[in-house]
């Protein structure tokens, strides 16, 4: 694995608007770095990336397969009592899953490690599968890169196709919050992937979202919604007004309910425990788990809700030496061995690995130049040599 | 290869890797704003009342539905709302735009299902139905998507909206996601 610089295109910006991404220099500030890629070899995505990918997810099943069998494990994980049925019903139904983001540390030479598991809202979905493939294909014709370059990245190929076998007869409704330019660019490529896989589409802010007198939810023309992809996390969705609507309304939600279980920290403890040594894994414990003092002062503490690495701590030698403002931690933390970013000439990179319909796919790479790759990280593209 | 052999938008952005969207299967049918127009292009007075009725009928439990004058105003423009039969609740008033036309049934099947007509405040030129899909600006024979002539759903009103999103609002960010 290597890090290249390399020429950007002179019209990239024009190529991004023109394919629709919007929030390629949000407030000033460059997300799409294209003046730089890393290579990996073939085996190094394979072996260490794809293959770990695929197995990590069929463990996953299996901590979810547990949790449904013993409560203390939904306890612990703060999923609120009233779900429990709700969300044991969404998995014993095989309500279909669509997409997921693992993130690992990988410096090329030996296993990559799971940091954590983004089931349930992943972005990046738009950048890492049509404009880090466009850049490829543009810069292979202006010989900016190798001809025989190749990229780990069939997300979009492998997100129509889901799509449409997710066979959705009625209307799709899109959900994101309000003011985020991010969040509704990923809405609207959704939508236009469920379009091609057959399905009629209709954006809504969740925000807007309504509840009639039958129970159901239903959208700005009062239309009732029958099934509904929602980027707006599943803790959020279980704590506020409308949340015991839920199970009474009907709605086919993607991510489906069980998706709660892996989008949340306390997954890590909970592979640890249950497959201690796998090479994928990090040593992780639930806060206060008297079995921590393995990890001898050297580990991260994370809410088991956060995002874009808000209210991550450090901690080498039992020293405090990163503490990252944030709004989360109420529900608790857990606790997971100190395995910090490779660093490339200053740089942070943190491998993102796709699955759609639990298959990996693709990966993006997004560089901080901290330890904790927060919201203001560069996507840099990748490609496949040798 | 280890990539997606093409990428394909269909709506996002105008590149040129968009292709055009599939048309959507069509059906001959007509839309009028009053028995006289259908009759006048020579339908039978009978396809038309059968037709004008059961769109009447459909505009009560299909036309979106409002707790207010004014929000169901803003929609459809000003004096184009009326009173629909329906109660909160509570027993407040319930509001539905006027029926603007009709949308005449299966032609081939000489069905009398026809389904009620709205124009929009912001795009008074278009007929649309209760469902908000566009059917055409012109009066007569026409071809509407198929999806857009199926019999609009059952209005169930909405009680209360508003219920998600409380802690988006606490966080000040560009992206929900992670």
């Amino acid at each position: 694995m290597e890090r290249i610089p390399v020429e950007p295109r002179e019209d990239w910006r024009e190529t991004a608007e023109v394919h629709g991404f919007q929030f390629h220099t949000p407030d000033d500030e460059l997300y799409w770095d294209e003046s730089v890629y890393y290579r990996l070899t073939l085996e190094q995505i394979e072996r260490d990336l794809e293959n770990p990918t695929e197995e990590l997810e069929q463990l996953c099943f299996q901590v979810v397969e547990r949790a449904l069998t013993d409560e203390t494990v939904l306890m612990r994980l703060g999923i609120p009592e009233y779900f429990w049925d709700y969300i044991t019903g969404s998995w014993r139904s095989q309500e279909r899953n669509l997409y997921g983001r693992m993130d690992f540390a990988y410096s090329g030479n030996g296993p990559a490690k799971l940091l954590e598991y983004n089931a349930d809202t992943p972005t990046a979905l738009y950048e890492s599968s049509i404009f880090q493939w466009v850049w490829l294909e543009q810069a292979i014709e202006r010989d900016l890169i190798p001809r025989e370059s190749d990229q780990f990245n069939s997300i979009h190929e492998a997100l129509t196709q889901a799509w449409s076998s997710l066979e959705i007869k009625d209307v799709l409704h899109l959900a994101c919050c309000k003011d985020t330019a991010e969040d509704e660019g990923t809405v609207e490529y959704m939508a236009d992937c469920a379009r091609q896989g057959g399905a009629e589409t209709r954006l809504i802010y969740i925000e807007d979202i309504g509840i009639n007198t039958k129970g159901q939810f239903t959208d700005l023309q009062d239309t009732p919604i029958e099934t509904m992809f929602k980027l707006y996390p599943w803790e959020w969705m279980m704590s506020e007004e409308f949340s015991e609507r839920i199970p009474g309304s009907n709605v086919r939600f993607i991510e489906p309910g069980w998706k709660a279980i892996l989008s949340n920290k306390g997954l890590l403890p909970l592979l640890w425990e249950m497959f201690e040594g796998h090479p994928n894994l990090l040593p992780a414990y639930f806060d206060g788990d008297p079995a921590a003092t393995a990890l001898e002062g050297n580990y991260v503490r994370k809410p088991l809700f956060s995002r874009e690495g808000a209210n991550i701590e450090f901690f080498e030698g039992g020293e405090q030496t990163i503490n990252i403002d944030g709004d989360y931690g109420a529900e608790g933390h857990i606790v997971q061995a100190l395995n910090p970013l490779p660093h490339f000439n200053g740089n942070y990179p943190m491998i993102g690995s796709w699955l759609v319909a639990s298959q990996p796919c693709g990966i993006c790479i997004r560089e901080d130049a901290t330890l904790v790759t927060g919201d203001d990280a560069r996507f840099v593209p990748h490609i496949i040599l040798g | 290869m280890k990539r997606s052999k093409s990428v394909k938008l269909v709506a996002m952005g105008t590149g040129l890797l968009l292709i055009a969207a599939c048309d959507e299967a069509k059906v001959d049918t007509a839309l009028f704003e009053s028995v006289d127009q259908c009759t006048g292009l020579g339908f039978s007075k009978q396809e038309c009342t059968t037709n004008y009725k059961n769109a009447q009928q459909t505009h009560i439990v299909a036309a979106p539905k409002y707790t207010s004058r004014l929000d169901c105003e803003a929609d459809f423009g000003a004096e184009k709302c009326e009173k629909a039969p329906q109660r909160t609740t509570s027993g407040g008033s319930v509001f539905m735009p006027l029926m603007a036309g009709y949308l005449m049934g299966n032609m081939m099947s000489g069905s009398g299902r026809g389904q009620p007509l709205y124009r929009s405040a912001g795009e008074a030129g278009t007929f649309r139905t209760a469902d908000n899909k566009a059917v055409g600006s012109k009066i007569g024979r026409t071809q509407v998507a198929k999806s857009a002539a199926a019999t609009p759903t059952t209005k169930t009103r909405t009680t209360s909206r508003g219920g998600f999103g409380k802690n988006a609002r606490s966080s000040m960010r560009r992206s929900f996601g992670g």
